[in-house]
């Protein structure tokens, strides 16, 4: 048996905050789907201009390499191993 | 299985939008259904009158065209992003779909796509 | 214990103008340590300078083609480069070299070349399809 898939989308977001396409992603999020910050866009973390979701996660390496870790709580931050088990309970996922 | 092929990004400046075309086109070729969707920018695609000789490009418009006769099966714009940049509605090429609301139109595809 | 998916993987993002290079591989690693399949990875767009035998970064950096190019063959996952993105893009094997008559060819190996239809197939056959863009 496989476990029941998630009903919404699964948001893989890597353009920093300003970016059209961070804008854009932003504003097209319904209630149901969960939104990755990865790469440029986890500078989001820190931008006093942008309002993150509450399931918001982003990947703990990339926070970690802009020295951001103090600007995400730990446990919204993700390893890759978690990004593959998030990947596996959506069906719909949009690369940003 | 359906699959929305997202172009935001404005003609002859990058290369992203012709790739996102050959996608587009490929689907087709092989019987997938695919559709079009312009946002932002890439809504520019949809103006009429354009030549693209002086910059040495081949005009996208052409390619733009071929598209139902290549079986892709709708072009949408993004409403709003045409009222910005395309005011005029004789300025835009014929038999484009607006959407009203993106969001909407991304639930309704298995697979969206950005070519890059 | 989950169920066992296949991926395809798109790389769009060129090594050193993105970060798409290794987001995608540590993503494919973790992949494979799940115990899922990899079907295939597509280089496409600006994605196929991945591919290229003559990517020579310093010896004290990273080096993301080899890297990936180890990754591919050690798991034997199909490492695929569009055709039409790789030859305007100075990418080609034996076989394009000799069509073209060109001077040279720099395919790495285990990276072939062959077109959309491949990414076509992915789309239908793999379970998850997943883009590894630049952030430009």
């Amino acid at each position: 048996m496989s476990p029941a898939l998630h009903p919404g989308t699964l948001h893989i977001l890597n353009k920093a905050p300003g970016h059209s396409r961070f804008i854009t992603c932003l504003a097209n999020l319904t209630n149901q789907d969960t939104l990755v910050l990865t790469e440029n866009a986890v500078l989001a973390a820190s931008d006093a201009d942008t309002k993150l979701p509450e399931g918001t996660v982003a990947l703990g390496a990339d926070i970690e390499a802009r020295g951001l870790s103090d600007a995400m709580p730990v446990e919204k931050q993700i390893d890759h191993q978690q990004l593959v088990r998030l990947t596996e309970q959506y069906a719909r996922i949009i690369s940003w | 299985m359906t699959t929305l092929i997202v172009i935001d990004q404005a003609p002859y400046g990058t290369w992203v939008g012709r790739e996102a075309l050959d996608m587009a086109f490929s689907l087709a070729a092989f019987d997938q259904p695919a559709a079009l969707l312009f946002i932002g920018a890439g809504v520019a695609w949809l103006r009429r009158a354009q030549n693209a000789a002086g910059i040495g490009q081949k005009t996208l418009e052409k390619n733009l065209s071929a598209a139902p006769l290549f079986g892709i099966e709708q072009l949408f714009a993004e409403q709003t992003a045409c009222e910005r940049f395309l005011p005029d509605p004789d300025s835009r090429v014929k038999g484009i779909t607006m959407a009203g609301s993106v969001n909407h139109l991304l639930e309704q595809y298995d697979h969206v796509v950005f070519a890059g | 214990m989950s169920t066992s998916l296949s991926y395809t993987l798109v790389i769009t993002g060129a090594p050193w103008s993105s970060q798409a290079a290794q987001t995608s591989l540590a993503f494919a690693r973790a992949v494979i340590t799940a115990g899922h399949r990899l079907d295939r990875v597509f280089l496409y767009g600006d994605g196929v300078h991945l591919a290229s035998a003559l990517s020579a970064p310093p010896s004290d950096e990273p080096h993301w083609p080899q890297q990936w190019s180890e990754f591919l063959s050690e798991h034997q996952i199909p490492g695929i480069a569009c055709i039409a993105s790789a030859l305007r893009r100075g990418l080609v094997d034996e076989r394009e070299q000799a069509r073209y008559e060109l001077s040279a060819h720099n395919l790495r190996a285990p990276f072939q070349i062959a077109g959309l239809g491949e990414w076509v197939d992915s789309t239908l056959t793999s379970d998850r399809v997943l883009y590894f863009h630049g952030s430009a």
